[in-house]
């Protein structure tokens, strides 16, 4: 017998993970507390800043809180995750416009979820192969989050509350029962 | 039998093969073919690694095969030295070259950028790698002309072993992970065994602390890289400016700072050492030198670079406080220009190395088998 061509990959080592589970939903916005996750990207702050001033003024949420990430490249620490639970009954993060930035996000929201947090995730539509890669590897597959256009560094501030405006019904979708 | 095939040597072949029987290229192709189709390769041919090939790299290295050697934590993936083995064996290395990549990986787990990111980045950065010491004249690595390559199995296979594990071991695969926009000319390939014979100075290793006489690693990410051609002078600060004029261009400068590596010609580095300059002289002058006014900046659209007063992260101020004359320097210390002596003395050909992020500023030596 010939010898065996090795695998490089190290699949035969990779512990399949384990699915993470997704939050309960909330019937409504209503009383929600929301936590910004704001991942430090040209824009992402007064675009989610705008996404919670709507959901605040025109969808009834109780409070909008803000935090942001040390590096968006990389998943959040676990610290950082608990305490947004502890905080947030619905967490929304991005802006993910760019290749590490985009799947950390993904990865932020499957961790929230699986703590109980439903999360809505929003990335340009540039980097959705790399986010729901990254959901998948997390336990995830099939992980919904929201989508705008490429790119989102360079509106202006008014072009970047419009931008906002337009993915408001996907949040919504996405925290809320709607989206089952 | 053709002629070809009775001429062909043997040289390569598992020492247990019977050297009766004839090389069989078609199997070989066949090989070749089931790597492709498993996704393995990073578009040109592997070498199918087989475990007696793979038990000569693992014994040229005291450690264990299981030791993991690197982790990306944001996939939860890791490689150890027998994955390790495998893509470099895939990639065309020699056995025997088998310690420099492990020195190499060593090295590039420590920069932060490559941990943080790096290998999924729009910015599509390649390591490049800085061999010093006697490993490069015991292995056969380039140390004269045509520093970049091609040409050297040493330099062009090492730089191929890392980016095989980047995307074996670590599963960071173009269109998926991997998002460069454009990526790097000659990724995975940029390997250069610096021309210690000819440069006036010291070894890069020993300006990362690594022991004088010691075969050592250095690697950073880069972003690209840009020649400076100045054959014309006799006058070493001419050089000097327009060294400084590629390392301020605009178009790199998204941070305060915009590091660089320094690939000197062994004619630009005489001509300084003749002048009297010591890499820190070199290094201080440049500091001093390289960068763009504020108006620059603004008339590029960067005025936001303007907005800190130090290094990234530090203090902030109002950008557009700071005056049009005002002069930006893109470099504040010798740790953001290492610089390197490589290729022919042949022609006052220099290059700058864009860093991606920062370089740890620390080699890692050639571990001998215990």
């Amino acid at each position: 017998m010939p010898n065996a061509i090795l695998d490089p990959t190290g699949a035969t080592r990779l512990q399949k993970k384990a699915a993470a589970p997704r939050a309960p939903r909330r019937a409504s916005l209503a009383g929600a507390r929301v936590g910004l996750l704001i991942n430090t990207k040209q824009n992402a702050r007064p675009f989610l800043e705008e996404v919670g001033r709507i959901l605040k003024d025109e969808h009834g949420v109780a409070s909008v809180t803000e935090r942001t990430k040390l590096n968006f490249a990389v998943p959040e620490s676990d610290e950082v995750i608990k305490e947004l639970a502890a905080t947030s009954d619905v967490v929304i993060t991005g802006v993910g416009d760019c290749g590490s930035c985009s799947a950390a996000a993904a990865a932020d929201g499957v961790v929230l979820e699986s703590v109980g947090v439903p999360v809505a995730v929003i990335v340009t539509e540039s980097f959705t192969a790399t986010a729901s890669a990254m959901a998948e590897l997390r336990g995830s597959p099939g992980y919904k989050y929201a989508t705008t256009a490429h790119p989102v560094a360079v509106l202006t501030g008014e072009q970047v509350k419009a931008r906002a405006a337009t993915v408001i019904d996907d949040v919504i979708k996405l925290v809320t029962e709607s989206a089952e | 039998m053709t002629e070809a095939a009775d001429s062909a040597t043997r040289a390569g072949a598992a020492p247990e093969l019977d050297p009766a029987l004839p090389l069989d290229p078609d199997m070989a192709q066949a090989a070749i073919e089931h790597c492709y189709e498993q996704g393995w390769s990073d578009g040109l041919p592997l070498v199918p690694a087989t475990q007696p090939l793979v038990d000569r790299f693992l014994a040229t290295t005291s450690r264990d095969p299981d030791e993991i050697i690197g982790s990306l934590e944001q996939v939860g993936r890791d490689c150890t030295v027998y994955l390790a083995a495998v893509n470099a064996a895939m990639a065309g290395c020699k056995p025997e070259y088998f310690p420099v990549v492990l020195a190499a990986f060593d090295a590039l787990m420590r920069e932060r950028a490559a941990r943080g990111g790096g290998f999924q980045s729009t910015s599509g950065p390649a390591p490049l790698i800085v061999v010093n010491g006697p490993v490069r004249k015991e292995l056969g690595f380039n140390t004269a002309g045509g520093a970049f390559g091609p040409g050297f199995r040493p330099n062009m296979t090492i730089p191929r072993a890392i980016g095989l594990i980047v995307r074996n071991a670590f599963g960071i695969v173009p269109h998926v992970l991997e998002q460069a926009t454009q990526g790097v000319p000659g990724r995975w390939s940029i390997c250069i065994a610096e021309n210690e014979e000819e440069s006036p100075w010291g070894p890069l290793a020993e300006d990362a602390g690594a022991p004088g006489g010691v075969s050592a690693v250095s690697v950073t990410l880069t972003r690209t890289m840009e020649f400076v051609d100045n054959r014309h002078t006799p006058n070493h600060e001419d050089v000097l400016r327009d060294l400084a004029d590629s390392i301020g261009r605009l178009g790199p400068q998204i941070f305060p700072q915009t590091p660089v590596a320094l690939v000197l010609s062994p004619e630009h580095a005489q001509m300084f050492a003749n002048a009297g300059m010591s890499k820190a002289g070199v290094q201080n002058w440049l500091i001093e030198h390289s960068g763009r006014t504020a108006g620059d900046l603004r008339r590029a659209g960067k005025g936001e670079v303007l907005k800190w007063a130090g290094a990234l992260g530090g203090p902030t101020r109002d950008a557009e406080s700071v005056p049009d004359d005002e002069f930006h320097r893109v470099l504040s210390n010798p740790a953001q220009i290492p610089i390197v002596v490589a290729g022919a003395k042949n022609a006052a050909i220099s290059m700058v190395v864009r860093i991606f992020g920062e370089w740890s500023g620390v080699a890692t030596p050639v571990a001998e088998k215990k």
